[in-house]
């Protein structure tokens, strides 16, 4: 009887779900991966041709494609380096005896809440006029310019802002981990003589695995697949200098028209993207340490 | 606690449920959309133009009270009309009116196109003016349009833009003066996409050349205009600020407010300028390419039926476009209310801005020169030639001439 009435609730907060997601992720992803073999400009009335593996093999010699695989990759790493480094700088930072912790975590916190569209706007702003206002009144001009009208620093500017945006988002998740670390091993280690750089090394590195996997996995996947910021801050540009993969699938479907080759482009993004995160997810899971 | 689980089970169900009878009911929508009467009592119009999107729902509204049929007008952003077209032609909510820009568009959605050869009303069409597909009349022009160098006469003398010479010295005189001489502005038509016409269009047969170019008969580098082209863009390049930093907005803004003396733009513009008030007197003038005096006039955009529909619909489609173009109430609108320069015989221009009216009288005359980006390959504008300028505009040593090149690259990589 009780058993049952497991599989009951079970099945009642299961099932929407499942139903959903199947709906709205499995089922496209299944006809996307049909439609990458085919030659089809995406509208209904036109014919689809069956092209085999022809668009797999010619996105190998997209050059675009290719710039903008390596963008994306640089991007990724630039980002999820500053991102982590800059979330767990917060995360130590607030969980120490600062008087203003509260208020700053909250601060911190806060450029997560504005959307993705809205924040790249915003920061359009800011290179294009305070940017090169403190350019002009300190006269460091070659750091403080518009950073977006160049094509070296266009994919700076979006790290940056990516930083900005995302790094309040895991200094929650490493308020988390530290707070969960007990006092009394720290104390332990203090007693033992340990000094403050040992004990962040050796204990709460360690004790904060789980929160890496976690951290690491979000910007990962989150840095790989951006397009909000990406599209508001340059819409790829100057001349398709910071164009990321999702832009370039987008560009592909819906601006030249190709929608089987961009599937197929699609396709190949999300294997690269579950065969990184996953790796990723190995690798530190097996650094996780039992208390 | 019971009560509680109780109450939970049977809110998630009732949940639950009305997703899925959420979902089943648009499911029905799509599907009755092609076929049962259902819709057929009314009609939706999606189109891309921003500028008349408020006009166009009083026009409607206006319509719906003098016949009882409903009209649905769908909003747009203009930027992203493309997408959601084609999204909604493919999940079968398409609308019976909606917009075509160029006959590359309309080769694209060709099955989508209803022939209105046969119609009543498009007799009145003025002579070439149509969107032809093959034999076949698809899409009946919104109106006139033109561009061109639209200046401010108190900061302007036409006659010190007549020519290279003078328009290269005039942008100096400006620049030292601390004034944007020439604005263009980031976007990829205002930016690279109206303004890269004049070479094309200055040809003998500008369609042919096309062909030509996309055969590879023709190349950019070898043919006069685009190198006068390239160090025309180098002049403005060394002597204006970067149109990288401006929007369409930061544009006529600047312009409104006498901090650029000249810009590249449209008729279009002056709905902006009349809503600053500005307090100086402006007009349009021809791009001086070798020696062009003649403004860039063509049609912006197409109204055409959606074939898929069923008759009854595409009959009322047609009905709405008849009395938009030929009932007092219509034609007021699209005179007053959009302020369009008509592309029909027998409506009267009204009172035009300085700049419409600049069109009209060339338009009347004969005397211009044909917009050649309706005959580009789809898309080249935003998806290739956008880059390139964008590009010359970052790289101070870029030249003219590799402008050109370039150029010629992202056409035969668009036109593959």
């Amino acid at each position: 009887m009780a058993n049952r009435k497991k599989v009951g609730w079970y099945l009642i907060f299961t099932v929407p779900l499942l139903l959903i997601f199947t709906l709205i992720v499995l089922v496209p992803f299944v006809i996307g991966i049909y439609y990458a073999f085919f030659q089809w400009d995406g509208i209904g009335a036109n014919p689809m041709v069956f092209n085999g593996l022809d668009n797999f093999v010619r996105l190998m010699e997209d050059e675009r494609f290719l710039r903008s695989a390596w963008l994306t990759v640089l991007f990724t790493v630039l980002s999820v380096i500053t991102v982590n480094a800059a979330g767990l700088a917060f995360a130590l930072l607030v969980t120490s005896k600062l008087k203003l912790a509260n208020l700053a975590r909250t601060m911190l916190f806060m450029p997560y809440l504005i959307g993705g569209l809205i924040l790249g706007y915003i920061w359009q702003f800011v290179f294009l006029d305070v940017f090169t206002l403190i350019g002009d009144v300190t006269g460091l001009e070659s750091i403080f310019f518009n950073w977006l009208n160049n094509e070296d620093f266009a994919l700076f500017a979006l790290v940056f802002v990516f930083t900005w945006q995302m790094a309040g988002y895991v200094m929650i998740v490493y308020i988390a981990g530290i707070q969960g670390i007990p006092g009394e091993v720290i104390e332990a280690a203090r007693i033992d003589g340990a000094s403050g750089w040992q004990r962040f090394l050796r204990i709460t590195v360690p004790l904060l695995m789980p929160a890496f996997t976690i951290s690491l996995f979000l910007t990962l996947s989150y840095g790989f697949k951006i397009y909000d910021v990406n599209l508001s801050l340059t819409g790829g540009g100057p001349a398709n200098a910071t164009e990321l993969f999702a832009m370039n699938i987008y560009n592909e479907i819906f601006g030249y028209g190709n929608y089987g080759y961009g599937q197929a482009k699609a396709i190949v993004f999300f294997v690269i993207i579950a065969a990184i995160t996953l790796t990723q997810v190995y690798i530190t899971k097996k650094k996780e340490v039992e208390m | 606690m019971a009560f509680n689980k109780k109450f939970v089970t049977g809110m998630t169900f009732a949940a639950t449920i009305s997703l899925l009878a959420a979902c089943g009911g648009g499911g029905d929508e799509g599907g009755s959309e092609g076929g049962s009467g259902e819709e057929s009592e009314g009609i939706t119009i999606f189109q891309t133009k921003v500028e008349i999107s408020d006009q166009l729902e009083a026009a409607a509204e206006a319509y719906t009270e003098e016949t009882g049929v409903p009209v649905e007008v769908i909003g747009t952003t203009g930027d992203d009309y493309a997408q959601q077209l084609q999204i909604r032609l493919n999940n079968g909510t398409g609308p019976s009116i909606m917009s075509v820009q160029n006959a590359e568009v309309a080769e694209r959605l060709e099955s989508y196109l209803y022939d209105l050869s046969g119609e009543d009303f498009v007799s009145n069409l003025a002579p070439d003016m149509g969107l032809m597909l093959d034999d076949k009349l698809v899409g009946i022009p919104y109106s006139v349009e033109g561009f061109g160098i639209v200046y401010n006469t108190e900061m302007v003398d036409p006659a010190d833009i007549a020519d290279y010479d003078s328009f290269v010295s005039t942008l100096e005189d400006f620049n030292a003066e601390g004034i944007n001489g020439f604005g263009l502005s980031s976007e990829a038509y205002f930016l690279i996409g109206h303004i890269s016409n004049y070479p094309f269009s200055l040809q003998e047969e500008p369609v042919e050349f096309m062909e030509q170019l996309t055969n590879g008969e023709v190349t950019l580098t070898e043919t006069e205009e685009f190198l006068r082209f390239g160090e025309f863009m180098e002049a403005i390049r060394a002597n204006t600020p970067t149109p990288l930093n401006t929007t369409y907005d930061t544009q006529v803004g600047d312009f409104a407010a006498g901090q650029t003396a000249m810009i590249h733009q449209g008729n279009w513009a002056a709905g902006m300028l009349e809503d600053f008030e500005v307090d100086f007197e402006y007009a349009m003038a021809p791009f001086p390419l070798e020696g062009n005096d003649k403004l860039a006039v063509g049609v912006g955009s197409n109204w055409a039926v959606n074939a898929e529909k069923d008759q009854e619909e595409i009959d009322a489609a047609i009905e709405f476009l008849d009395w938009l173009h030929n009932s007092e109430t219509g034609q007021r609108f699209i005179v007053e209310e959009f302020g369009f320069i008509p592309a029909m015989t027998n409506i009267e221009a009204g009172d035009l801005d300085p700049l419409s009216q600049a069109v009209l009288e060339a338009s009347n005359s004969g005397e211009t020169i044909p917009w050649a980006h309706n005959y580009y390959p789809a898309n080249v504008v935003p998806n290739d030639f956008t880059p390139v300028a964008e590009s010359f505009f970052v790289n101070e040593d870029m030249t003219g001439e590799e402008l050109v090149e370039n150029l010629q690259a992202a056409w035969e990589n668009a036109a593959q």
